[in-house]
């Protein structure tokens, strides 16, 4: 297994914002969905370990990150978009990428291959010399996966991607999702549930620091059928879901 | 609730330390992006208007002009405010920008990739300063006759300038906001203000360690008549690289910034540079005042005592007059203004044979305080034959802070008259002043000005002097005016015959002719 939660908990003072999940994840997309404050984020930095866990137990890759050369192992083949990511602005977009493959590690001559390769897996080729202060909100994104998969990552997190994508964009990026999930664990935390739907093998819900629901995306449309509040099939799964959880 | 899904893959071997090469390209980028660049014109200017423009007008010696610069830390003034405001900045970077947990999700550690932009950012600074300072020294020492400027002060300075950048990149990255790096800025002036304020009041101890502690740092002719003296800028080198290795220390030790091995790595570099700036301290506190200026016993060289080696450059005015060739452009001024007086007493015994200029020098020595009151040496009468020797870097130079010509000629007449008259350093008794006065009118100084003319003369106040009563008793006066009425012929007789009595103080007034 690439991930495997045992009874993860994490506090914030008195709040429990992930409550005991228990998950194992080999290669494949996972989508992570769940209304405001469930917990997606904290348990995203958790695998990302830049948060430790109050409690339970956190295995990624085959390794413990709680130790300090196993952690380095991890983060080597670890890929991170941040909900918020930060930037430089002074930075150009082949900079950025470049500056993050530097601090992953990656051996130099494989650098500046790998950047051109991620640069032009988001889309962004023709503005890899663009300042980052003068790419738009969906660029930026862009650029922060293009930084999350310059490495080649065997653990992909990524924390609403596709926030600001255009459609067009969108639909590449679920391309990309499937590619790597042939070969690499991809977890996807998306309030979207059409990109959940088109490139998701899995779908985890989440709800109080709790996994509600796990299964396929089939599965959760079946949760809702003729009870769920929705437009779409898996919407009325994840209400019908939720609705559950919360009785 | 557990998932289980597709097969699990056997953990991938470590992969090789790429460590060097890809730590090169990071500063390589750090450098690329650093903001200090941005603040350097203003450092430049400043700079310009308030060290360069200053020190250029000052007499082509190295010691005066470097020591308004490096001596009372005007340099440093001028750069640490920005570079500890710059440093701040690109220390807060991360935390204004959001990147904690994108930087942190990375295999470097926190620590290191911060110690490339901390590194970026001190070489931009350090770097600035020493290309200022050479550009500085070149156009200074285009009108310096002779010698080189010292080395260890300006290595001082820059390692000062790396402290506060260590100083400023720790406190951003420690307190990351956007005010920080004003606050880090007005830190650093309010520093200097403090360092400048003690340098100028302090007279040793701790105080030598202050980058604008001036007094006995400069030695007047040092570089000149003896070497550059380069303890307390070793000792300053050594303080500096303390703050700056234990600055950068701390940011290891944060719990972000790696693991337990390196933050033990970080506690020991952090540890050592504070030995070091404590052991600067300690070190500063056993300094002593040499002539040459402050000796600290366990950093110093013997060679560093050894005279620096010359050719005097000479003229004429009446007696060979010779001059340390760094003071070549005065010697027209000195000849000018010995040769009316020498015309006056030549072939006197006791008057002298030979002008000679001799090193200034600190009066210290053990439980002499170092500081301003123990510089200062007038002009000698010594030696058989007798020799005048001239000390002429302990007086105001031409267009040193005000003076000019006219008063350096005027001190070395008022200076050499006094020392063949009283022979000493105090007022003579009335008889001396007045044959002096009257010595000082042949000499082109008319009584009226006497006064003033006496007013930058190191010896002590005494009641009835010119000096402290604005002009002569009457008395004084009026036999001055009578001696100097006298045919030259008779005057030279006369002083042929009494010279030696009245050097002595045995002659009166009413013995005057």
């Amino acid at each position: 297994m690439n991930v495997e939660l045992t009874e993860l908990t994490r506090k914030f003072g008195r709040t429990r914002a992930v409550a005991g999940v228990t998950l194992e994840a080999g290669p494949g997309v996972f989508g992570l969905l769940g209304p405001n404050g469930a917990g997606k984020t904290s348990l995203l930095r958790m695998m990302a370990t830049v948060l430790p866990p109050t409690s339970g137990t956190l295995r990624l890759l085959g390794r413990d990150p709680g130790s300090y050369g196993p952690r380095r192992e991890i983060r080597r083949r670890l890929g991170y978009l941040p909900q918020s990511l930060g930037y430089y602005p002074g930075f150009t977009v082949a900079e950025f990428v470049e500056y993050f493959a530097l601090l992953k590690d990656m051996p130099p001559g494989r650098v500046p291959r790998a950047v051109a390769a991620a640069i032009e897996h988001v889309g962004l080729g023709d503005r890899a010399r663009a300042k980052l202060r003068t790419l738009s909100g969906g660029m930026l994104r862009r650029v922060g996966i293009a930084q999350a998969i310059v490495n080649e990552p065997e653990l992909l997190l990524l924390d609403e991607p596709t926030a600001g994508l255009d459609p067009e964009q969108r639909v590449a990026f679920r391309a990309l999702l499937r590619e790597f999930g042939k070969r690499a664990t991809v977890i996807v935390s998306t309030h979207l549930v059409e990109d959940v739907a088109a490139a998701c093998t899995e779908v985890t819900l989440m709800d109080a620091g709790r996994l509600v629901f796990h299964g396929t995306p089939g599965e959760l449309i079946a949760q809702g059928e003729g009870h769920g509040v929705g437009d779409a099939p898996l919407e009325r799964g994840y209400s019908a879901v939720l609705a559950a959880a919360r009785s | 609730m557990t998932v289980t899904s597709l097969t699990a893959r056997p953990a991938p071997a470590p992969a090789p330390r790429v460590a060097p090469r890809n730590l090169a390209r990071l500063l390589w980028v750090e450098l690329r992006h650093n903001a200090m660049p941005l603040v350097l014109p203003l450092i430049a200017v400043l700079f310009w208007f308030d060290s360069y423009r200053i020190a250029a007008t000052l007499p082509p010696l190295w010691v005066v002009r470097l020591y308004y610069i490096l001596g009372q830390g005007h340099a440093l003034i001028d750069f640490a405010p920005f570079v500890a405001g710059v440093a701040a900045w690109m220390g807060s970077r991360d935390g204004r920008r959001g990147m904690g947990d994108l930087v942190t999700a990375t295999v470097r550690p926190r620590w290191e990739a911060q110690l490339a932009t901390w590194a970026a950012t001190a070489i931009w600074a350090v770097g600035a300063y020493l290309v200022v300072m050479a550009v500085t020294l070149a156009l200074l020492g285009r009108s310096v006759a002779w010698g080189g400027p010292p080395w260890w002060p300006v290595a001082a300075d820059a390692v000062g300038i790396a402290a506060f950048a260590s100083l400023g990149f720790t406190l951003g990255a420690c307190f990351p906001s956007r005010f920080i790096a004003p606050m880090a800025a007005f830190g650093g002036l309010f520093a200097m203000a403090i360092s400048s304020q003690t340098g100028f009041s302090a007279s040793g101890g701790w105080a030598l360690i202050l980058p604008t502690m001036s007094n006995g740092n400069f030695g007047q002719d040092a570089g000149i008549f003896y070497q550059w003296l380069p303890d307390l800028p070793i000792d300053r080198v050594i303080f500096a690289a303390g703050v700056a290795v234990a600055a950068a220390g701390l940011l290891g030790l944060r719990p972000a910034a790696g693991g337990l091995r390196l933050r033990h790595c970080a506690a020991v570099v952090t540890v050592t540079g504070a030995a070091a700036s404590v052991a600067a301290v300690v070190l500063a506190f056993t300094a002593q005042l040499g002539p040459y200026g402050v000796v600290i016993p366990a950093l110093h060289d013997a060679a560093s005592d050894r005279p620096v080696r010359y050719t005097p450059a000479c003229g004429h005015a009446g007696i060979p007059v010779c001059l340390q060739p760094a003071y070549r452009p005065y010697l027209p001024d000195v000849t000018a203004a010995l040769r009316p007086l020498i015309g006056e007493v030549a072939g006197l015994p006791g008057a002298p044979v030979r002008a000679s200029q001799v090193a200034a020098v600190f009066a210290g020595g053990p439980g002499v305080q170092i500081g301003p009151a123990s510089v200062g040496q007038i002009l000698t009468l010594s030696g058989s034959p007798p020799a005048l020797y001239m000390p002429l870097g302990a007086m105001a130079l031409p267009n040193s802070f005000g003076a000019d010509t006219a008063g350096f000629i005027d001190q070395i007449k008022v200076e050499a008259v006094h020392t063949l008259v009283t022979s000493g350093g105090a007022y003579g008794n009335p008889a001396q002043q007045a044959v002096e006065a009257a010595l000082l009118q042949k000499a082109g100084i008319p009584p009226a000005d006497q006064p003033s003319a006496m007013s930058t003369t190191p010896w002590p106040l005494m009641g009835g002097g010119p000096r402290s009563a604005a002009k002569y008793p009457p008395a004084i006066a009026a036999a001055a005016r009578r001696f100097a009425a006298l045919p030259t012929a008779t005057r030279h007789a006369w002083l042929a015959a009494h010279l030696a009595a009245l050097r002595a103080g045995h002659l009166t007034l009413a013995q005057l002719p």
